[in-house]
């Protein structure tokens, strides 16, 4: 304890070029620093290790869990419903990357450059600042059986029109539509602040060169517009994993669980079956899936975040 | 000519498509505003004055205990935002001007959370909710949606401050100035516009939660107002619809509102969120 000799030392930060911060700001900065970390690392990271061990257990909320290694998995992976749940997530994502995501480059690229072109794109953006819930009470009135779209359709004739909502994968499909309702707007907002940012040097000279109309989009916009493509496409994809709101109020996954996506799934075997166990497991799978997407375009934010 | 021409079919297909997407507001505003005798006799195309409108809110508002919802909501969609924009702030300062050790290996930690989807967090949030005492409190539901606005708030204002000279740092060390004072007196008040962006974004969010809402929340006191047109729309509909939309209807104007005063605010915390 007691060193009566003091080992050679390393050159001190007065011998040392200074590019390192002065030693008095560390503390400092770790103080700065620390509520974020800290309420990032309780409650975001420690219930995902949390979740990781409850999918490896058998536990109905009660008592303590009970370790059954890969069960949960294997019983998911059987389960009729859950692959039903899987193929409706695949519906989602498929759907909100060619509905959302195209209608909302189509209107950007509609009204960019038109007089007045922020009130062509207002309707759009309008339902974006309507909450989910509000979003499915809407369509739930038109689309529920003799509701609003039933009773236009007479009108046209059509005395025998489908149970939008009550046949699947019928209502998946509708709500997707309801989805695109809600999310178009931002992604033609995003895309136009990706036109924006084009110059405009090299689109005069095409123009000059003689290319309009679908030409020039394809030559020369289009291919500008890529790194943003990425985000919106990335960004599209996540959402869709996670969309909850608007299928929980237009059918609760059902009838039965036939609407259901691997986000209504986690809810309803955990919180309405208290299986916790099969729950997490649906999570974790879930959390891969997203992750996955997400890296998409992460990737790229964090790269650009890095450059500043 | 042919660009007048182009315009012109442009300005068409913008105009039909967006009274399109106007006419699911058309039929929210028109049938909420419908008496119920009204609603059962009419087509809901037809408009029928505004008669209905005040009794239904009227019924939305208090028999749907939405005034409660909104009380609720109101207080955790303007505190937790407030508290994280701090909390990330003050992240986004340590990394960047006063060069915390590893900050971007942090600031990667504190960002990726976001890519969880909530799924991932549910189970043991309601579980360590119950334990604590935390679960259906006014308490617990404004720390919750702190901690999930702190990673956004973090990484806009890293980048933000990123964009700071740091001879501003050095000139305020100069003078004598504490980090602590660094931070509150120039930081913050420098960051104002991306500030109020992440606010009014985070709000908005807050605001419209569904989810959280119904894991851990149960009582109408505490009760976010999402998940209270949710419950209202499980126990109404059918005849008295018209009450469930002018609920829809309620919820909606605030965030509506804040999104058309707000456009540019709004924009700017999109880009600021993407780039």
């Amino acid at each position: 304890m007691t060193a009566t000799v003091a080992p050679p030392r390393r050159p001190t930060s007065a011998t040392r070029p200074a590019r390192r911060p002065r030693p008095t700001y560390r503390w400092s900065a770790r103080g700065f620093a620390l509520p974020a970390v800290l309420v990032v690392a309780l409650l975001l990271y420690l219930p995902f290790v949390w979740t990781s061990y409850l999918s490896l257990t058998e536990y109905n909320g009660l008592g303590d869990p009970e370790l059954v290694g890969l069960a949960k998995y294997s019983e998911m992976l059987t389960d009729a419903g859950f692959l039903n749940s899987l193929l409706n997530t695949v519906y989602w994502v498929v759907g909100t990357l060619v509905l959302p995501v195209g209608l909302g480059l189509l209107v950007a690229v509609l009204a960019y450059g038109l007089k007045g072109s922020f009130w062509y794109r207002l309707p759009f953006l309008l339902p974006y600042a309507i909450s989910g819930v509000a979003v499915g009470v809407i369509w739930t009135f038109v689309l529920q059986t003799g509701g609003a779209l039933d009773e236009a359709l007479a009108l046209l004739g059509v005395t025998d029109p489908p149970r939008w909502l009550l046949d699947a994968p019928l209502n998946t499909f509708v709500m997707i539509g309801a989805a695109t309702w809600q999310g178009a707007g931002v992604n033609a907002l995003l895309f136009t602040i990706g036109l924006q940012s084009i110059p405009r040097e090299p689109l005069e000279a095409a123009r000059l060169d003689g290319a309009s109309g679908w030409t020039m989009f394809r030559t020369m916009t289009w291919p500008m517009l890529t790194p943003l493509t990425t985000v919106v496409v990335g960004l599209s994809i996540v959402g869709s994993l996670k969309q909850f709101d608007i299928i929980w109020a237009m059918t609760k996954g059902g009838p039965g669980v036939s609407s259901e996506t691997l986000a209504l799934t986690m809810y309803k075997e955990t919180f309405v079956n208290n299986d916790y166990g099969l729950g997490a497991a649906v999570a974790v799978f879930l959390t891969v899936v997203t992750v996955a997407a997400s890296v998409l375009y992460l990737r790229r934010q964090l790269s650009g975040a890095k450059e500043l | 000519m042919g660009a007048v021409t182009a315009d012109r079919l442009r300005k068409t297909v913008l105009v039909v498509l967006g009274l399109a997407w106007l006419a699911p507001v058309y039929l929210m505003i028109v049938n909420a505003a419908k008496t119920n005798d009204q609603y059962g006799v009419l087509s809901v195309w037809s408009p029928a004055g505004l008669g209905g409108l005040w009794e239904n809110a009227v019924a939305a508002w208090t028999r749907g205990d939405l005034s409660a919802g909104m009380a609720s909501t109101g207080l955790y969609a303007v505190a937790a935002p407030a508290i994280a924009v701090v909390v990330g702030a003050a992240a986004g300062f340590a990394i960047v001007a006063l060069r915390l050790r590893h900050g971007f290996a942090w600031f990667v930690v504190i960002f990726a959370s976001t890519v969880f989807p909530m799924q991932m967090l549910l189970m043991p949030l309601f579980l360590g909710y119950v334990e604590t005492g935390l679960y259906d409190t006014r308490t617990g539901m404004i720390l919750v949606y702190t901690v999930i606005s702190v990673p956004f708030a973090a990484f806009v204002m890293r980048n933000f401050f990123a964009g700071v000279a740091h001879q501003v740092f050095e000139a305020a060390v100069m003078d004598g100035a504490s980090t602590w004072r660094i931070f509150w007196r120039i930081y913050l008040p420098m960051a104002g516009p991306a500030l109020v962006a992440i606010f009014i974004l985070q709000a908005t969010l807050i605001w419209n939660d569904l989810l959280l809402g119904l894991t851990l929340t149960q009582s109408a006191e505490t009760r976010p107002v999402m998940t209270a047109l949710s419950a209202l729309q499980s126990t109404y509909g059918g005849s008295t619809m018209p009450t469930v939309l002018a609920g829809g209807l309620i919820v909606s104007v605030p965030t509506v509102v804040l999104f058309l005063l707000a456009q540019r605010a709004f924009t700017r915390g999109l880009a600021l969120g993407q780039y």
